[in-house]
C-alpha cells in the first residue's frame, strides 16, 4: 500500500528536525506509542497499541531512521509485529524550507501488511495511515508550541 | 392411490430446518468435549525458524498444544485423482501435513493446534504462540507460477508444474484447420478464483472410546465413506472399521464439503491423544482461507468459423492453478470434468485442449458447483456470441447452425465427441427455442434498439450449457485417474409392518434427499411417502457410499435404490405366489398389492412383509426377510443441457449491472419433484451471477487474501437477481432407470456466460468486446471509457 502526503509545520527544518529526532518527543507524539526504546543510533524497539478498523492489536517491533541528510531528508523504517498480523513499512521523509520560514514535510513510501490485518484492514487501512498521520503531524505541532513557549 | 414422483412436494427435512432443530455438527455438544483453536500462517510463503509455545502452554484451560514436529499423520494427507505429465511422467503429489513443519506453503496454512477446555482458552492461547518465520516470496498466478525464476512451491519441482495435459484432436490438425479457416475468434481472460461459502462452515468432532478403541468422527462433509477411507487407509494407518463417520445436516457445500481435509485428521488423531472428544469449528475468515477454493484459469484460446458461421476448429490454453497441496478431486476439475466438455453442444470437428497445473502458494483449488464445466461453458458461450458479433451475425443464429441435431439415445445413437464422451440423450435446439419463447426474443431486440435511441444501455446474452453428470462409470474414470471407484450403493430395508428404511451412500446436504428418494421409493413400491424414511450419512448405518457431488445423487444414488427395491419385489412375489397358491409369472404387481391377473385375488406389501419376517408359512428354500442393498454403477455419464438467456440493464454514468430478467429453460431428462429441480436452478442460477458480477478471490502481490471478509467479497443478494423464469424441456436419461440427469449444478453452469454476454451486448454499440468478470461497476464504466 502506498503512504504520502504533505504537512505544513510552524517552525523552521532546523527545529523540526531536531525535535524530530528525539525519541522522547517520538515516544509522545506518534499515536498509539506506549514504549519507545533505543536499541542503538537511530534505531528503536517500539510497542504501540493501535485499532484498525475491525482489528485491534498491540505492536511489537523496531522502528529505525536511515538516510539521514540533516535537514533535508531521512528514511524511516518500521518493523512491526502483532497477533493479527505484521507492518513493514519504508517511509521517506523529506524537509522543505518554505519562504515564510516554515516547513513543509513531505512522505512517501510503502507498508506491507500480512495476516488478518492485510484481510480486514487493507480495504481501510489508506484511511487509517491518513487519520494517524494526522494525529502525529497534530501531537507534533503541539510539542512544537509547547517547546517555542 | 396417490403417486408421487413429478409433483411439487414440499420437503420433509424444512420442518426440522425452519425450527431452527436440525443437527449439525457444531450444535453437538458431547460431554467432556475439548475445543481447539489454530495458529495459522500469516504469510503465503515462509521458512518456519521456530515455534514456541511455553507461554500458551501456561494459559488456563489448556490441555495440549501440538505443532508440526508431534508426528501427527506423517503421511499427509493423498489426493484422489492422478492426473500424469503428457510425456508420461507421474503427477507430482506433494506430502500435505496435517499441519506444517519446516515452511508454510500458503496462507492461513495451519502450525499449530490449541487443545482446551473450551474454545475461548483455546483461542487465548493460541495468540500467546510465538512462531518465528522467515519470510520468502511467493507466486499466486497461475500462469506466472510457470514464468522462469518464479518462486517455488516445492523445492523438489523447480518449474512448479503438478502436471499437463492435453485432450482432443491432433494440436497441427487443430491449428492447420484454424490458419485457413474464413473467420478466427480469439479470447484472452481469466475464469476468477471463487470462494465457495457454505452457509455452515466446516465442523468436525473426533471422539475416541478407549474402551472400545473405536473413534467416531463428526463432520460436515458431502462425502461421508470416502471421508473415511482416506482418513483410516492413508492418513492414519486406522482400520477402518474402527472408526464411524457421521454427518447428519450439513449446511452446504458447493463442492466444498466434497474433500478430506487436514483438520478432520487432525483432530481425530489428537481425540485418542487426550482421551477425550475434541472440536473444531472453522469462523468465516478461516473458511476464506482453507475451503477449496473454485476455478482460476488462466485462458488463451481460438475459435476457427466458415463463412456461414459453422465452427471448425477450437483450439485453447490454460494454466489452471492448484494451489500448495493437491486437494481430494483438484487434478480432475481443469481436465476430465473441463476438457471434455469442450465440444458443448456444438458439432465442432477440431478440438484442442492444453492444460498446464501448476502449484501456487494459494489454498488449493477443487471442484466448485460445475467444477470445470461452467469453466469450459463459459469460455464456449463467450467465444460463440462474440463471433457472432464479429461475423454480425445474431448470437441465437450461430448456435442453431453448430447444435448437434437431436438424439434419444435410443432409437437415435448416442452423440461421439471429439473430446472422449459419447452424450446419452440430447435436444439442443429445442431448449434454445423455448428459452427464446420465453424471453420475447424478437420483441426485446425491437426494444433494445429503440432503447439505445434513448441512450439507454440494454442487452441481452443467450447461453446454451451441456454438463456431464451422473458421476460417474468407475472403469471410466479410473481409466482417467480417479483413485476411488464412483458407484453408489442403496440399501432398502423392509420392516415386518411394511414400512421402509432406506440408506443411501449419497449425502444430502441441501438438495432434499430425505423427500425426493421418498417420493420414487413410494411410487415404485405402491406405498405411501409417509411409510418411507430416508437415511444417509452416518457409515455405521449405510454400507456405503460415494456421497453427493456431479449432480450424481439421483442418477447414481436413486438407481442404486431402484435395484434394491426390484429385488424386494422379486422375493416379495415368491412370498406372495405362495401366499396366494399361485404361480409368480401369473402375478402383477400394482398399488401396492400383487394380485393374480384377471382375478380380484391379492396380497399386500404389508402381508408380504410380515411373512417375510414371521416365516411360518413360507416357500421352501426362500431366505426370511425382506432386506436387500446394491451396487449401481452407471454405465455413462448423465447429459443434462439447457439454455440460460440474460437481459440486463447497464447504468451509463456508474457501470452498474442491473439484471433485469432471466429465462432459464433446462432439459434434465426426468422431473421427480419439479420444486426442487425449480429450487436448484434458481440457486445455481444465482451463484453463477455472482461469478459473472461479484465474487472473486483476490491475493496481492505476496500472497496475502485481500478479500477474505464479507466486507470485501461480494456475495449476491435478493437484490441483485429478478425473479426467474424457468420451463423444461424433457429428453429422458435412456441409460438408467429412473430417466434423470441430474439438476444440481446446472444453474451454476448456464448462468455466468449469459450474463456476460448480455452485458457485453449492451456495450457492444459502443465497441466494447469483452469485459473481465467479476463484472463490477467500476470494470464496466472503464471497458465504456476506454472506448469513448
Amino acid at each position: 500500500m502506498k503512504i504520502n502526503g504533505t504537512y505544513r509545520l510552524n517552525a523552521t527544518t532546523d527545529v523540526v528536525w531536531n525535535m524530530l529526532m528525539d525519541p522522547a518527543v517520538l515516544e509522545k507524539v506518534t499515536p498509539g506509542v506506549k514504549q519507545l526504546e533505543p536499541l542503538g543510533e537511530d534505531s528503536y524497539s517500539a510497542i504501540s497499541e493501535v485499532r484498525i478498523g475491525p482489528v485491534k492489536g498491540t505492536f511489537e517491533g523496531n522502528l529505525s531512521v536511515r538516510d539521514k541528510v540533516e535537514e533535508e531528508s531521512c528514511l524511516l523504517v518500521i518493523d512491526q509485529k502483532s497477533k493479527s498480523g505484521n507492518v513493514i513499512a519504508e517511509i521517506g521523509m523529506q524537509f522543505n524550507a518554505l519562504d515564510d520560514g516554515n516547513t513543509e514535510v513531505k512522505y512517501t513510501g510503502e507498508a506491507k501488511m500480512s495476516g488478518m490485518l492485510a484481510r480486514m484492514g487493507q480495504r481501510i487501512m489508506s484511511g487509517v495511515v491518513s487519520t494517524l498521520s494526522k494525529q502525529f503531524f497534530q501531537a507534533f505541532e503541539k510539542e512544537l508550541e509547547t517547546e517555542k513557549s | 392411490m396417490e403417486t408421487f414422483i413429478g409433483k411439487p412436494i414440499k420437503r420433509r427435512e424444512d420442518a426440522r430446518f425452519l425450527k431452527g432443530a436440525g443437527t449439525y455438527t457444531d450444535d453437538i455438544k458431547l460431554p467432556k468435549m475439548a475445543h481447539t483453536a489454530f495458529v495459522r500462517s500469516p504469510y503465503a510463503h515462509a521458512k518456519i525458524l521456530s515455534i514456541d509455545t511455553s507461554e500458551a502452554g501456561k494459559s488456563e484451560g489448556v490441555i495440549a498444544i501440538y505443532t508440526g514436529s508431534d508426528g501427527c499423520g506423517e503421511y499427509g494427507v493423498p489426493c484422489g485423482w492422478q492426473v500424469d505429465f503428457k510425456n508420461g511422467e507421474t503427477m507430482r503429489e506433494p506430502k500435505h501435513p496435517l499441519l506444517a513443519k519446516d515452511k508454510v506453503k500458503h496462507l492461513g496454512e495451519a502450525v499449530a493446534i490449541i487443545v482446551a477446555d473450551t474454545l475461548a482458552q483455546a483461542r487465548d492461547a493460541a495468540e500467546l504462540v510465538e512462531v518465528d518465520y522467515e519470510e520468502l516470496p511467493a507466486v499466486t498466478d497461475a500462469k506466472a507460477a510457470m514464468e522462469q525464476g518464479a518462486p517455488k512451491v516445492h523445492d523438489e519441482w523447480p518449474d512448479n508444474a503438478a502436471f499437463d495435459w492435453c485432450i482432443g484432436n491432433d494440436r497441427a490438425e487443430v491449428e492447420a484447420a484454424l490458419a485457413s479457416a474464413h473467420h478466427v475468434t480469439e479470447m484472452e481472460y481469466r475464469n476468477q478464483r471463487l470462494a465457495p461459502n457454505a452457509i455452515e462452515p466446516r465442523s468436525y468432532i473426533a471422539d475416541y472410546d478407549v474402551n472400545g478403541d473405536k473413534w467416531t468422527l463428526y463432520t460436515s462433509t458431502q462425502n461421508p465413506h470416502l471421508i473415511r477411507l482416506l482418513l483410516c487407509a492413508f492418513v492414519l494407518g486406522i482400520p477402518e472399521h474402527k472408526v464411524r463417520v457421521v454427518s447428519k445436516d450439513v449446511g452446504g457445500g458447493f463442492g466444498s464439503k466434497i474433500y478430506h481435509y487436514t483438520e478432520e485428521a487432525l483432530l481425530t488423531w489428537i481425540s485418542r491423544e487426550i482421551g477425550r472428544p475434541v472440536k473444531w469449528t472453522s469462523d468465516r475468515s478461516e473458511a476464506f482461507l482453507t475451503d477449496a477454493h473454485g476455478r482460476d484459469h488462466v485462458v488463451k484460446s481460438k475459435m476457427g468459423f466458415d463463412k456461414d458461421g459453422k465452427i471448425v476448429a477450437h483450439l485453447t490454453d490454460e494454466y489452471c492453478a492448484m494451489g500448495a497441496y493437491l486437494s481430494t478431486f483438484a487434478p480432475a476439475v481443469p481436465t476430465y470434468l473441463h476438457g471434455t466438455l469442450f465440444q458443448g453442444v456444438y458439432t465442432t470437428p477440431l478440438i484442442h485442449l492444453n492444460v498446464t497445473a501448476p502449484f501456487t502458494h494459494t489454498v488449493a483449488v477443487d471442484a466448485y458447483r460445475g467444477a470445470g464445466r461452467p469453466e469450459a461453458t463459459y469460455l464456449l458461450e463467450r467465444m460463440l456470441s462474440k463471433a457472432a458479433k464479429e461475423m454480425d451475425m445474431d448470437p441465437a443464429e450461430i448456435r442453431f447452425k453448430n447444435f448437434i441435431p437431436p438424439f434419444d439415445g435410443v432409437n437415435e445413437q448416442g452423440y461421439q465427441t471429439q473430446v472422449a464422451l459419447q452424450y446419452d440423450s440430447g435436444n439442443y435446439e429445442g431448449v434454445l427455442k423455448r428459452g427464446l419463447e420465453m424471453l420475447g426474443y424478437e420483441d426485446f431486440r425491437k426494444e433494445q434498439e429503440a432503447a439505445r435511441k434513448d441512450g439507454k444501455l440494454l442487452g441481452v446474452g443467450i447461453s446454451t450449457y451441456i454438463e456431464g453428470c451422473g458421476i460417474a462409470p468407475s472403469a471410466v474414470v479410473g481409466s482417467l485417474g480417479a483413485r476411488a471407484g464412483l458407484y453408489e450403493v442403496g440399501h432398502v430395508r423392509v420392516q415386518p409392518t411394511g414400512k421402509v428404511q432406506v440408506l443411501t451412500g449419497a449425502h444430502s446436504h441441501g438438495q432434499g434427499h430425505e423427500t425426493v428418494f421418498a417420493q420414487f421409493v413410494a411410487d415404485k413400491l405402491g406405498i405411501a411417502m409417509d411409510d418411507v424414511e430416508i437415511e444417509h450419512g452416518d457409515t455405521d448405518q449405510v454400507a456405503f457410499g460415494m456421497g453427493t457431488y456431479g449432480s450424481r445423487s439421483l442418477a447414481v444414488g436413486g438407481s442404486a435404490i431402484i435395484k434394491s427395491i426390484d429385488k424386494v419385489l422379486e422375493k416379495g412375489a415368491k412370498i406372495a405366489a405362495h401366499k396366494l397358491e399361485a404361480a409368480e409369472e401369473d402375478l402383477e404387481y400394482a398399488q401396492g398389492k400383487w394380485t393374480v391377473k384377471g382375478t380380484d385375488k391379492s396380497v399386500s406389501f404389508g402381508d408380504v412383509s410380515l411373512t417375510a419376517y414371521v416365516p411360518h408359512d413360507y416357500p421352501e428354500g426362500l431366505e426370511p426377510g425382506l432386506d436387500f442393498s446394491s451396487f449401481y454403477d452407471p454405465t455413462n455419464f448423465t447429459y443434462p443441457f439447457g439454455a440460460h438467456i440474460a437481459v440486463v440493464e447497464v447504468d451509463a454514468e456508474t457501470g452498474k449491472t442491473n439484471l433485469k430478467r432471466f429465462v432459464a429453460c433446462d432439459d434434465v431428462g426426468n422431473v421427480m419433484n419439479p420444486m426442487i429441480v425449480e429450487g436448484q436452478i434458481h440457486g445455481g442460477v444465482v451463484q453463477g451471477v455472482g461469478q459473472a458480477l461479484l465474487e472473486e478471490v483476490v491475493y496481492d502481490e505476496g500472497g496475502q487474501m485481500i478479500s477474505g471478509s464479507y466486507m470485501d467479497y461480494a456475495m449476491p443478494r435478493a437484490d441483485d437477481v429478478p425473479s426467474i423464469e424457468t420451463d423444461r424441456t424433457t429428453t429422458p436419461c435412456p441409460h438408467n432407470p429412473l430417466g434423470v440427469k441430474g439438476a444440481g449444478e446446472a444453474g451454476a453452469i448456464g448462468s455466468t456466460p449469459a450474463v456476460v454476454n448480455a452485458v457485453v451486448d449492451a456495450l457492444s454499440h459502443l465497441g466494447v468486446t469483452d469485459i473481465q468478470m467479476p463484472l463490477t461497476p467500476q470494470r464496466v464504466w472503464k471497458a465504456m471509457q476506454a472506448q469513448a
